[in-house]
Parts: structure tokens; sequence; C-alpha cells
């Protein structure tokens, strides 16, 4: 019975893996890094990413769990919640900006940039077809 | 001379350093919101593994054990767990440094064996164990990776059967010259080849572990594989497999002297084709199909053999080389938690690879690698619920 579970549903399970996989290789194929830059680079970028990931689940569900009739209390909490969570991904950005410039310089940090917003094209294109 | 203002000149700009330094850090804002994130790098993997090989006729027909016992083949099933229990990163690492991490798994596993003698019950042979074992990323090019696996074992079939521990352990330098080609040297104590031996690790890897790659793992395995897309991997492969287990003698098998138990070795080699499905993130299986050969199995009798000291403690009451057959292997593996994202990470891959292939309690079974993700050829079918943290309404 799990086994059925975990066979016939695959939809209801996330496929998350799948996307950070195709998002690296899109990035391996456009950054072009050394083997040096390459081993210092994923474990900070990967880190990055689980930091921004964190923080816009954490609204998202924040704001998912908020009932339709909140008092004026709850709207401001989430407010204050959608504020911080901005400035600190405002944060975020920075410090591993500063990391990531620091491992593969300017150049290609403006490429990665560049990557990352091509590949979220491809998602967004994606995610219209299906 | 009076020293005292000094000193205390000293204690206020450390307290003014400490007091500070914290708030250079530009996370502040985000550690006020103390969310909480993956705390490890490996999931923790169930794999419920069954083999079969069909039975076969003793060969020979001369000895007095082996008119007794008529034939031979093997039932198995085991159980294995592999779960991380804390991962230590280095402390304020910045990015001139590479990341380093240790990790920490717990490893559980339940063998039942049942070798099939017409001649005879059916006995059922369990193994038991609990292990440790640590993973240490020097976040550059090597991999230290150390396996304790203590384990008991006993004839389930009788309640009063006695049980016997037994130790095996792996230690291993893993290197990873480039993403696309590793070597591996170590030592490792195993039972895999009937009885226990200590046995050099050397390892060597060609290609990238998400892409087509030759993996060469003495002792363990030599294998080809061919990830046909995100959710298939096939792959060619030989490993020994084996073990020693405690034997009842209410068959009165050992004949020669009053043992009430005694040991039971098998090995062989396998030699077959491998198919992973990875269903989804969280369920994987694998279906392999292939010859058996080197088959042989022994029965020795360790306190008999102990009483008279010109015999060899290992010498054989029995003994039998077993001709070629088929075997079938299937596998559920079930994949649980959340993880730090270790994408492109390829020490944290190189360290997924060594727990798989140092199988949990010496029992030689891989769960395929499938931790490691491969990328879909093409973006189409991603569902939404997926992308949703990389895109934001306004993207579309």
């Amino acid at each position: 019975m799990i086994c059925s579970i975990f066979f016939f549903a695959p939809k209801v399970f996330s496929q998350g893996e799948r996307v950070e996989a195709l998002r690296a290789e899109f990035i391996k194929k456009k950054v072009e890094m050394n083997a040096s830059e390459s081993e210092k680079f994923w474990p900070v970028y990967n880190e990055y990413n689980d930091k921004v990931r964190a923080l816009r689940r954490n609204v998202r569900q924040s704001f998912k769990k908020a009932p339709d009739n909140l008092t004026e209390k709850e709207a401001e909490d989430l407010y204050q919640l959608d504020m911080k969570s901005k400035q600190a991904e405002a944060d975020v950005h920075k410090q591993y900006g500063d990391k990531i410039k620091g491992i593969i310089g300017i150049k290609k940090l403006a490429l990665l940039r560049k990557a990352e917003e091509e590949f979220k094209e491809i998602l967004v294109k994606s995610a219209k077809e299906n | 001379m009076d020293t005292k203002p000094d000193i205390y000149k000293v204690l206020m700009t450390l307290s003014a350093l400490f007091l500070l330094l914290p708030k250079t850090e530009a996370q502040g804002s985000y550690d006020s919101l103390k969310l909480q994130l993956p705390k490890h790098y490996f999931k923790t993997v169930i794999v419920l593994d069954a083999y079969r090989k069909p039975e076969q006729s003793i060969p020979d027909t001369t000895d007095f054990l082996s008119k007794k016992l008529k034939s031979y083949g093997v039932n198995q099933f085991i159980f294995s767990l592999n779960t991380p229990i804390a991962t230590f990163e280095r402390p304020q690492y910045d990015s001139t440094q590479p990341k380093k991490n240790t990790h920490l798994l717990l490893t559980a596993n339940y063998m039942r064996l049942q070798p099939i003698f017409d001649g005879i019950q059916t006995h059922s042979l369990v193994k038991t164990g609990i292990g440790i074992r640590l993973v240490v990323n020097s976040g550059k090019k090597g991999i230290w990776f150390i396996d304790t696996a203590p384990f008991v074992t006993r004839d389930a079939t009788y309640a009063n059967s006695p049980a016997e521990w037994r130790m095996a352990n792996t230690i291993v330098y893993s290197h990873n010259k480039s993403e696309k080609f590793n070597w591996r040297i170590g030592i490792t104590k195993s039972f895999m080849w009937g009885n226990r031996n200590y046995l050099p690790f050397i390892g060597l890897r060609f290609g990238r572990l998400n892409k087509t790659h030759l993996s060469i793992q003495i002792p363990r395995h030599i294998s080809l594989n061919v990830p046909v897309n995100d959710k298939f991997t096939m792959s060619f492969y030989t490993k020994p497999q084996g073990g020693m287990w405690n034997f009842s003698n209410r068959d009165s098998v050992y004949y020669l002297g009053n043992a009430s138990t005694f040991h039971f070795t098998r090995y062989e080699i396998n030699t077959g084709f491998r198919a992973d499905v990875r269903v989804n993130d969280f369920f994987n299986f694998y279906v392999a199909l292939g010859f058996s050969t080197k088959n042989n199995i022994t029965f020795y009798s360790e306190k008999e053999n102990s009483k008279n000291k010109n015999v060899p403690y290992k010498k054989f009451f029995y003994e039998q080389d077993m001709p070629a057959t088929g075997f079938f292997n299937l596998g559920l593996v079930f994949k649980f938690g959340k993880t730090k994202s270790y994408i492109g990470d390829k020490n944290i891959y190189d360290a997924i690879d060594l727990n798989n292939t140092v199988g949990g309690g010496d029992d030689n079974i891989s769960n395929g690698n499938t931790q490691i993700p491969i990328a879909p050829k093409k973006a189409t079918d991603l569902n939404l619920k997926s992308v949703q943290d990389l895109i934001d309404y306004n993207d579309f």
C-alpha cells in the first residue's frame, strides 16, 4: 500500500530536484567556470538558494494560512513579515553576491545573473504550456 | 607603572569587537526571521531488497553431506536504513575557503537469508546490525569515509539458537581529481567473500556521477552506469555477494562432532543488468537480472576445530562449488527528509556515492545513487509546484 502511494501519486510529491538539476546544467553551460571556481562556487550558491527559498516559502505559507476574515493585527503582522522578508532577501542577495563575486569575478557574476534570468524565462514558458 | 588602564582599554576594545562583529554580517535581518533550514545533506533512505536464486542440484553425488542436502538455492530479504544524525559545517567560512563539512550517519540493517537445501528443513539465518559512519568532506579534493558496522547473526529457525557478534569496517580516502575522474584507496574488513577478510579498497571512476560513468570499486563492484533520462538509469555490473551465518545443527548436518551450532558461509559473483526507476524525489525502485557465478558454500565448526590444535579453525567439514545460475533482484527505495542543496557540488555527490557504494551492514547492496539528481533533457514536463520558489507572479 505504501509503495502504491509513492508510485501512483508522483504529482503530489515535489519534483524540485529535477528543476534544480536542470538549472545547474544551464548555469554550467552559460557560465564557464574552471575547476577551482566551480569547487567553491556551488556550495556557496546552494546555500544562497536555500536561504532565498526559505524566505519565499515562509511568506507564501504565512499568507496561505491566513484566514479571509483576518483582523487588523493579523494583517499588520503579515505586512511586517512580508517587508522583513523582502529586506532579508535583499541582504542575502548582497551578502552572497559579494561572496560569489569573490569566487568567480564580476564578469562571470553578470553572466550568472543573465543565465538565471534566461532560465526563469524557460520555466515561465514551460509553466504556461503546462 | 600602572597597567590597569591598559587592561581596561584592551577589555573595552575586545568587548566592542564582540558586540559589533555580528552586526557587520549582512544576514542580521535574515537571522531575525528565525527560519528553519534543513540540517543535513543526506536523506534518510530505507531500502527493501529481495534476492532470489533458483534451486540447483548439488553436482557432487559421492559425499555424504552432498547426498543429504540434495540441492541449493537462495531466498534473501534485506531491510536497510541509512540516516544522518549530525552535520558539522566549517564555522564562519568565507568565499576564499572551500566549504568543509562532516557528516555522521547511522546505519541499521536486517537480513534474512534462507539457503534452500532440499534434503533438510529450510533455515532462516538472520543478520541484524547497527552501525555508524563518518564522512569528512575537506571541501577541496578529498573525502574521508569511515564505517563501522557491528552485527549479530543467528539461526532464527530455532528460538534458542545462539547468536554471534561480528564486525565489518571500512576506511576509504576518496580523491576527486575532477568531476569526471575520481580515485579511492582504503581498506575494508568484510565477510562478503564468505569468511572474514581484510581487503584493500581500490576505486576508480571515469565520468560524472550524474552522467554515463564507469565505476571500478574493488572489492565492492564494477559497474557501467548509463542514465537514459532523468527517470531511468541502466547499469551493467558485477559484484560479490555473500557472508557468514550461524547455522543450527538440529538437522545433524555436522555429524563429526556434537556442536549445536556451526558456521555457514557463502559467496557468489553476480553479473547482470539493472534498471533504476526514479518515480519521484521520495521513491525509486530497481530490478536486476543476471548470472550468478563462482558459487561457493561451506560449513565448518569453529568450536570443534578449536579442540583439535592440528586443524586450522577455518577447516571446512563441507565445501561445495555450485555451477552458474540466474538470479533476480528487486529493490524498493524510500527517501525521506529535506536536505540542504548540493546541486553541482562534486564532493557531496562523491560522499553520497561512497555512502551507497559501501552498503550498510556489509550486505553490498546499493540504492542506486538516486539522491544525485539528473537533469531532464527539456523543461517541458515540470509542474508549477516545483518552480514556485524560483519564479514570481510578475515574471509571467
